[in-house]
C-alpha cells in the first residue's frame, strides 16, 4: 500500500481523499482532519494474503465445531437409544428371574441386554473423538489470534513473539457420527 | 491367555480397549504412549500389540517400526486403532510393518473377532 497516498507522507501536507480510494477501494477515507486513530487503523491493516489465509483458517475451524456438534449429538443419543435398550431388557430378564411360574429365563433377553452395552461402548468413544476435534482446533485457532497479534502489533516488548504453529494436516477426526469404522487387514 | 499391550494416550479409550479385551478372555497390558509401549514391550511378550496412531512423545507408526526391528517383536500382529482413515496414513502404517488399520470407534464384537484372526 502507498503510503503516500493516504497519508500524505511523512509530512503533514493535506491528502485528496479521493485518490487513495481509487487507487485502493478498501482504503479507509482519510481526511486531513482525520483522528490519528484512523490513520493507525490504515497502517495496520492486514495484508491481503495474509487476511484470506487467517479466513481459511478459522473456516476450517468452524467446519470442524460443527462436526464436534454432530459428533456429541449422535453419540448423545446412540447411548440413550442403547441405555433405555439394555434397560428394558435387564428389566424383562429380572421379571423373569423373579417369576420362575411364567418359565425360566429367556438367554435372549440376556443377549439383547450385552448387545446395548457393546454398541453403548462404541458410542462412549465419543470422547476420545471428540477430544481430538478440540484439541486440533485449538491450536488452529491460537495460531490465527497469535499472528493476528504479530501482524498488528509486532513483536513483544520483551523479545520475539510466540506464535503457536498451525495444524500442518486436515483435521485426522473426519467422523462426525459413532458408527463403527472400517477394518484392513494388510 | 494370550496378553495384549493396549496404547492409547486417552484414557477413556484405553478403559474401553481394556474393558472389551478383558471380557473376550484376554491379559491386557496398558500405555500411554509410544515411548512407554516399547519400554514395557522390551521387557516381554505379547501376542500381539493394538495401538493408537496420534500420540505424543512416539505415535504408533512409529512404535510398530521401533518393534519390528526388536528379535521379539519381528513377527508379533500390530493392529493400529486410530481416528486417521486417509489411504496416505493406511500405505504408512503398512509400509512400518502393521498387520492391521481399525478406524475408530471400534465395535467390540469386530475388534475381538479381528484379533482372534490374527493372533497365534
Amino acid at each position: 500500500m502507498n503510503h503516500s497516498l493516504a497519508f500524505g507522507g511523512q509530512g503533514d501536507a493535506p491528502v485528496d481523499p479521493l485518490p487513495a480510494r481509487l487507487s485502493n477501494p478498501g482504503a479507509p477515507l482519510l481526511t486531513p482532519d482525520c483522528p490519528d486513530s484512523h490513520r493507525q487503523a490504515a497502517a495496520m491493516a492486514l495484508p491481503p494474503l495474509a487476511a484470506t489465509d487467517l479466513q481459511d483458517h478459522l473456516m476450517v475451524a468452524s467446519n470442524d465445531l460443527e462436526r464436534l456438534q454432530r459428533l456429541l449429538a449422535d453419540a448423545c443419543d446412540t447411548l440413550m437409544q442403547h441405555h433405555h435398550g439394555a434397560d428394558q431388557a435387564v428389566k424383562r430378564l429380572a421379571a423373569q428371574i423373579t417369576a420362575p411360574a411364567q418359565g425360566q429365563p429367556n438367554s435372549d433377553e440376556a443377549r439383547a441386554a450385552l448387545q446395548h452395552l457393546a454398541c453403548a461402548i462404541t458410542a462412549l468413544q465419543f470422547q476420545d473423538l471428540a477430544s481430538q476435534l478440540v484439541d486440533h482446533t485449538h491450536r488452529r485457532l491460537r495460531s490465527c489470534a497469535d499472528r493476528l497479534a504479530y501482524d498488528t502489533m509486532g513483536e513483544d516488548e520483551d523479545g520475539a513473539a510466540l506464535i503457536c504453529a498451525a495444524p500442518d494436516r486436515p483435521n485426522p477426526v473426519t467422523q462426525d457420527e459413532m458408527d463403527a469404522g472400517s477394518i484392513e487387514l494388510f | 491367555m494370550h496378553s495384549i499391550l493396549a496404547v492409547d494416550d486417552s484414557a477413556s479409550m484405553r478403559q474401553m480397549v481394556s474393558f472389551t479385551l478383558r471380557n473376550a478372555g484376554f491379559n491386557v497390558v496398558e500405555a500411554v504412549d509410544g515411548q512407554d509401549a516399547f519400554d514395557k514391550a522390551s521387557g516381554r511378550s505379547f501376542s500381539l500389540v493394538l495401538t493408537d496412531q496420534n500420540m505424543p512423545r512416539l505415535d504408533g507408526i512409529g512404535l510398530t517400526k521401533k518393534l519390528r526391528e526388536h528379535p521379539n517383536f519381528k513377527t508379533t500382529p500390530i493392529l493400529i486403532l486410530t481416528t486417521e482413515s486417509s489411504d496416505q496414513m493406511k500405505q504408512a502404517g503398512r509400509a512400518a510393518g502393521a498387520t492391521g488399520w481399525l478406524v475408530k470407534p471400534f465395535d467390540p464384537a469386530k475388534l475381538v473377532e479381528v484379533i482372534g484372526k490374527v493372533i497365534r
